[in-house]
């Protein structure tokens, strides 16, 4: 066997690894697809997720949510909450990140007393079952009247967000070489403008990705946010999918629908970002 | 345009201690080298005179201004880095003037210094486009482009030619110093290379152990170096360093068989001390066998054109150390030759202190 | 440039005052107060909410909740003074939103004022009634009954035993089940329950009730139908409904919700067979729904009002037509819909619930106790014998207050330890210059922290300190008192049961350590798989394919846990389709697997879901990872002769190892803690024992009676087992690298 049909083998090796582990990636979401697009339920256990009596009034149906409101004025109710939805994950990622950044830059680059605790307990509060701490939190809440409010909704997924962002940019900051800040300080820079102008640029890719996680973690987030929002207005999408849940019935194709039209920003967003995530996950990525 | 005074610098990082109590005294315009073996102390040092790490003890004078506390910029400085430190996310242009911009310069003014520097260093063409696109000998013209164009009192370059091939480094190292003649800027040099710091130096710093071994011109150190380890580092091939038992015979001295002629140049002297005998490979003539000093024993023949650098051992040397000597090529020395040589020129050593007995 | 900045500043400040402006509206002071209503409504009852509230004309202010969080809501805000004035729920949670102070009673002069005790039927008043006093006025009934399907059974058979006689008839068509119910549900199972004479919960004793001969019959005829074919073993509610929408299933019992379902299909309903192994009705559990006052609401003239008005005869009417849904009240008499006259009959033919804490304590061993007979697993006799026992424990007496003295001296003396190796570390720090040098040098790192250590202190710490502590305490959520390690101590003595039963702590644990294990193994062995292929320097498509493979990651998890757990299904699951499809293919005769009926089954799926999840993460850090490796030292390692799996293993996997370790103990960590996936996929089954440390804390503080303390106990002792842990493999890392070094 020549090289080159090694080589050929090899390839076509290295797809059918990559396609099968896309067929395994996709299969159940397109289950959810299907349903999303199914007038009726099959009763045959079926391989192929192919939706039965193909209709769009699932689709149509989430989407076209309205409220009437006191004053007899109508409100297209799935855009409100489709726009609670992105502002409150646009604010968790703002409030995550802008909070995680200095923070993490210190423990990448500065030495001081509590570096090695603090960077411990951090990883430590990622241990504790949010099953406990979440009562008091909504107590810490309360206390700072922000419980109803889609502030203290932001508040809540900060508190998962913040960790995790600092844990991602520390590494990022690591990866920078010191050298970098240096040339700046040198040039004239104080180490806060060192670390805006040129830190921070460079840290672009680590920064997007981050804003990318901390935004997930709040936009596909629903029992705090079903617990802690009180008015219909305010509600994001995934309180508005557990609604198809019941008691004692639950509509799983408006429920599939919902939740296709809820991951579309968030695909594209994965689009958009994706380049940079090998480099802002890994580290390393940024030379000169 | 400023003169730079350090005095007994002590710099420690936890337990370890990096410096140990450094002079530095570059006089205004002189370009100053600072050359050891890696881990001397020459690079931390260098970040102190920076303001990038602070001493732990000493002072640190820029001409009359103290500025051992204040912030890098508030020294006046410039610094090329090893690794030219370029943002990546600006153009050659932007990091250019990143360092104007911060002192707030007026557009003009900087568009003119930028123009100047960028013909005189020729990367006026490179302008727009960003560090990755540059290839080293660009990057590295980009980064010296970054220092000049502040115009501070003071450069500092640390190894800022180790990432470029050889030949490249060569003009460059022209380069930079014709700049400095230029400039007439207080320069600070750090390499590890000693071409570099024979070539650059107007005062040369040798440092090892945290500690200055040797401050003087380049030549004066390469003819007189203080102690062992000035001798061993500079000069190329390095120098021979021998053990032998000084004795004494009338007038002449001898170290081992090596009769030492200039003797009066020695002044610490004592008869049946242990010395240590340093032969530069370029201050051994071959020699008729009359007026022999040593016969070498050839085993490796190197030819660099106009010389030979002879590889081998001495003659009744029982431990056989390597011993080198640089002979004109026209000798045609052969593997398994025993060459007889004439030491035209001989340092001596204090055995247990390392001191020269000058 | 400038410009460019400037917009670039610009197009900041506007994302700033979006983000402000559209949080801002929440707070806004309202002029006039409408009166707060929430429901879970949805559909026809929805809808007739909304006419009987625009019949009435005040401002309302209504809330439809989703029903999984509607409790957690009311016992999250009412008690505060917050959240609403008027509530719509089950009467069996008025026990438990008693207890809470979520739930004031109706005054004599409300109840008048709706029509007085007697327009009330007389069994829904009694299920709100507490002491004498209602806590809520009765809206609508809800029970099940038998549906049947006209074009297969023409008349309303009598019997269960007719109805399982349906299958035998020589024209039955194939495929289609006599008779289809959630078998595997103590709800539904209560009525067959009581035409033996049995019962879940004895409303005297308020005790459980679910054992005795009644209760083991019960079960053997349940087996009997599966036997025969008669019913199928594995439907939840969604399986009933589209069983008999597709005419699969020739009757059901299910109630007025089904009927909403239904649209275009022909049906009838009728009161539940008479059981004719004892010659008694089955007798279905009668739930009410009721409207409620929260306390804030009953100081409301207008919530009051409203209040009567939705119970009124107006309201019932409107429910009764716009929602079919079965009137409470005697003044309203089901109208000639024969759905409500069935209805009305089989109301009148059942048991209410109770709304005690014990008879929620019946559900968890009750279900397990049926799911675990049906599946065979064990006899009814012990099966249920077994279920006393979990309900005894859950139900065991919390234990007895302790002094808090020796606890305060503790946190006392840690402090100062603490204080003590913070000076000792500082002084290390600073070396000879000592700890002030190392504290002013420390300032600046400071000024960049600071925020940061604020937020995570009080949205991070402070919870968690509060949550560790409450593991000392024990009792109702508002009157909780110190109790010392006595939860610790239950929990590691599994409560007295053998060490190593199901559901101990240990065994748990076990069953977690190995969920970590294997989930992080294949996390890493696929992401680093793929990572690698990806990576190939002549790969195609790569960017696609890295867009295709984190799909997973993009759709939030809860929806494809629950897709993964529908795949499972062991009669309609994809899973079931692909070895149809293989038996086809090739011929086998593999059999569709029960998967959450075993534990290496459900243990399985739980892991394909979580590994499903998981590995887009290690692939994307592996990617970064190898994209640091550089290509000289692979190169060289060729040149020395390195085969192509020793370059991996020895130059590749041990160059991308320090990237990827904190990721991997970061991801052991969620995996540890990882409830979403075991609570919708297996939900524990069969039998809890798929059940990892965490959603057994959860099962305890939720579903368990509400025992805080002794969930907090069990996230205390998660945390301690991880930091360990942490702590144990760091000291291993350092000690590997110095001897590298």
């Amino acid at each position: 066997m020549t090289a080159s049909q090694r080589e050929l083998l090899e390839s076509i090796a290295a797809h059918a690894v990559i396609l099968a582990a896309v067929a395994f990636s996709l299969y159940p979401i397109l289950w959810v697809v299907s349903l999303a697009f199914s007038g009726s339920t099959s009763l045959e256990a079926q391989v192929m997720p192919v939706p039965t009596d193909p209709t769009l009034d699932n689709i149509r149906e989430v989407v076209g949510s309205t409220r009437t409101e006191v004053d007899g004025s109508q409100i297209w109710l799935f855009g409100r909450q489709l726009l609670n939805s992105i502002v409150v994950s646009i604010a968790t990622a703002v409030v995550g990140v802008a909070i995680a950044i200095p923070t993490a830059y210190a423990f990448a680059r500065f030495e001081f007393i509590g570096k090695r605790g603090g960077m411990r307990l951090l990883l430590a509060t990622q241990m504790f079952p949010a099953v406990a701490s979440a009562v008091p939190l909504f107590m810490i809440l309360e206390t700072l009247e922000l419980l109803n409010t889609r502030t203290g909704l932001v508040l809540c997924y900060a508190s998962t967000s913040i960790p995790f962002a600092v844990f991602q940019l520390r590494s990022a900051f690591e990866a920078i070489p010191t050298d970098l800040e240096e040339a700046a300080m040198v040039d004239g820079a104080t180490r806060f403008q060192a670390f805006l102008r040129v830190v921070l640029p460079v840290a672009r890719p680590a920064i997007a990705v981050t804003f990318l996680f901390a935004f997930m973690t709040a936009y596909n987030e629903f029992i705090l946010a079903a617990t802690l929002l009180n008015d219909e207005r305010a509600f994001t999408l995934p309180v508005v999918l557990q609604r198809f849940i019941g008691e004692y019935d639950a509509r799983w194709d408006l429920f599939a629908a919902g939740a296709i039209v809820v991951s579309l920003p968030v695909m594209l967003l994965f689009y958009q970002v994706q380049r940079h995530m090998v480099a802002g996950l890994g580290a390393g990525g940024v030379k000169g | 345009m400023v003169a730079v005074k350090a005095q007994n610098i002590v710099k420690r990082f936890g337990e370890v201690t990096v410096l140990r109590g450094v002079e530095l005294d570059i006089p205004d315009g002189a370009f100053a080298v600072l050359v050891g073996p890696s881990g001397c102390g020459k690079s931390t040092l260098l970040r102190l005179l920076a303001g990038l790490e602070q001493v732990s003890e000493g002072k640190i004078l820029f001409g009359e201004r103290e500025v051992t506390q204040l912030e890098p910029r508030d020294r006046d400085i410039a610094m090329v880095f090893q690794s030219y430190a370029l943002y990546p996310h600006m153009s050659v242009r932007r990091n250019l003037e990143f360092g104007l911009r911060l002192r707030k310069t007026d557009a003009a003014t900087m568009n003119q210094r930028v123009g100047e520097v960028a013909k005189m260093l020729d990367i006026a063409h490179l302008l727009e486009r960003l560090p990755k696109d540059l290839s080293g000998g660009q990057r590295q013209r980009v980064a010296m482009g970054r220092a000049i164009v502040r115009r501070p009192a003071l450069f500092l370059f640390d190894e800022p030619l180790s990432n470029l091939d050889p030949a490249l480094r060569t003009q460059v190292r022209v380069d930079i110093r014709k700049q400095h003649d230029e400039l007439g800027a207080t320069s600070v040099y750090v390499t590890h290379d000693q071409v570099e710091a024979m070539t650059l130096a107007d005062v040369l710093y040798v440092l090892e152990g945290g500690e200055v071994q040797q401050r003087g011109r380049p030549i004066d150190i390469y003819d007189e170096p203080r102690n062992c380890f000035v001798a061993g580092f500079l000069g190329s091939p390095a120098m021979n360093l021998l053990r032998a038992p000084l004795t004494r015979a009338g007038e002449l001295w001898r170290a081992g068989e090596v009769a030492v002629r200039d003797a009066g140049h020695f002044s610490k002297l004592r008869p049946d001390a242990e010395v240590i005998l340093g032969l530069r490979p370029h201050d051994l003539r071959a020699c008729a066998e009359a007026e022999a000093d040593l016969h070498l024993e050839v085993e490796v023949v190197e030819t660099l054109g106009p010389e030979l650098t002879v590889h081998g051992v001495l003659r009744g040397d029982a431990q056989r150390q390597p011993f080198i000597a640089a002979l004109p090529a026209k000798l045609a020395v052969q593997k398994g030759e025993r060459v007889p040589l004439r030491v035209e020129r001989l340092h001596l050593f204090d055995a247990a202190t390392e001191q020269s007995l000058r | 440039m400038r410009a460019a900045l400037h917009r670039r500043w610009a197009k900041l400040a506007f994302a700033l005052a979006f983000v402000l402006t559209a949080l801002g509206p929440s707070l806004e002071a309202r002029a006039e107060e409408p009166v707060v209503l929430w429901h879970a409504y949805r559909g026809a009852e929805e809808e007739a909410l909304e006419a009987i509230l625009a019949a009435w004309g005040g401002p309302v202010e209504v809330l439809a909740v989703p029903y999984d969080a509607f409790s957690t809501k009311l016992e999250s805000t009412v008690p505060l003074g917050e959240g609403p004035d008027l509530f719509i729920d089950a009467h069996e949670r008025l026990g438990n939103f008693r207890e809470r102070g979520i739930v004031a009673p109706i005054s004599a002069e409300l109840l008048a004022r709706s029509g007085g005790a007697e327009a009330y039927n007389l069994g829904a008043l009694e299920a709100v009634r507490f002491e004498g006093e209602a806590y809520g006025l009765p809206l609508s009934q809800k029970c099940i009954a038998l549906y049947y399907n006209p074009a297969l059974v023409a008349e309303p058979p009598a019997s269960l035993e007719a109805i399982a006689a349906l299958g035998d008839a020589p024209d039955w068509p194939e495929g289609v089940y006599p008779l289809a119910y959630e078998a595997r549900g103590a709800y539904a199972h209560a009525a067959l329950l009581a035409a033996f004479g049995g019962a879940l919960h004895d409303p005297v004793a308020d005790d459980y009730a679910f054992e005795g001969e009644a209760a083991e019959r019960s079960l053997d005829y349940v087996l009997g139908l599966i036997d025969a074919g008669v019913i199928p073993e594995d439907a939840d509610g969604a399986l009933v409904t589209n069983l008999f929408k597709a005419g699969k299933a020739a009757t059901v019992f299910s109630g007025p919700w089904l009927a909403a379902d239904l649209e275009g299909v022909e049906y009838a309903v009728a009161p539940l067979p008479v059981v004719e192994a004892t010659g008694e009705p089955m007798r279905p559990l009668l739930t009410v729904e009721a409207i409620m006052l929260s306390p804030h609401g009953a100081e409301k003239q207008a919530a009051r009002e409203l209040l009567a008005h939705i119970a009124g005869p107006a309201g019932a009417r409107i429910r009764a037509e716009t929602a079919r849904s079965l009137s409470a009240r005697t003044d309203v008499p089901p109208s000639d819909d024969p759905l409500l006259q069935a209805f009305a009959t089989q109301a009148a033919q059942s048991t209410p619930m109770a709304s005690t804490a014990a008879m929620r304590a019946v559900w968890e061993p009750a279900n397990r106790a049926i799911r675990k007979v049906l599946r065979r697993d064990l006899e009814p006799k012990p099966a249920l014998e077994e279920a006393r026992r979990r309900f005894d424990d859950v139900r065991r007496p919390p234990p007895p207050p302790a002094n808090p003295a020796p606890v305060v001296v503790l946190l006392g003396m840690l402090s100062l330890l603490g204080a003590g190796a913070l000076v000792h570390r500082a002084r290390k720090l600073g070396g000879a210059s000592g700890t002030l040098d190392a504290l002013r040098r420390s300032l600046p790192a400071y000024a960049y922290i600071a925020l940061g250590v604020v937020a995570v202190t009080v949205l991070v710490i402070l919870p968690i300190f509060f949550g560790a502590g409450a593991a000392l305490f024990a009792g109702k959520p508002h009157e909780m008192y110190y109790v010392g390690l006595a939860n610790f101590v239950a929990i590691l003595t599994a409560r007295g049961a053998p060490l190593l039963s199901t559901g101990s702590f240990y065994v748990v644990l076990a069953v977690t350590v190995l969920w970590t294990v294997v989930n992080v193994f294949f996390h890493l062995a696929i992401g680093v798989a793929l990572g690698l292929v990806l990576s190939r320097p002549t790969m195609r498509l790569r960017g696609l394919y890295r867009v295709l493979l984190i799909v997973p990651w993009a759709v939030p998890s809860y929806v494809t846990a629950l897709a993964w757990r529908g795949m499972f299904h062991r009669q309609f699951g994809a899973v079931t389709g692909l070895i149809h499809a293989i038996n086809d293919l090739f011929g086998f005769s593999l059999e569709p697997i029960a998967w959450f009926s075993r534990f290496s089954t459900a243990f399985t799926a739980n892991v394909a879901t979580n590994v499903w999840l998981g590995f887009p993460f290690m692939m994307v850090v592996t990617l970064g990872a190898l994209a640091a490796v550089p290509k000289d030292v692979l190169e060289a390692a060729e040149v020395d002769g390195a085969s192509r799996w020793q370059r991996l293993t020895q130059i590749t996997l041990p160059m991308i190892a320090p990237t990827m370790i904190p990721a991997v103990t970061l991801g052991a960590i969620w995996t540890f803690n990882m409830f979403n996936v075991v609570f919708l996929v297996s939900g524990g089954d069969p039998d809890g024992s798929t059940d990892i440390l965490v959603s057994e804390a959860y099962r305890w503080a939720f579903t368990r009676d509400a025992q805080y303390g002794y969930a907090a106990a069990y996230a205390v002792l998660i945390f301690l087992l991880l930091f360990a842990t942490s702590r144990i493999t760091d000291r291993f890392m350092t000690g590997s690298k110095e001897d590298r070094a």
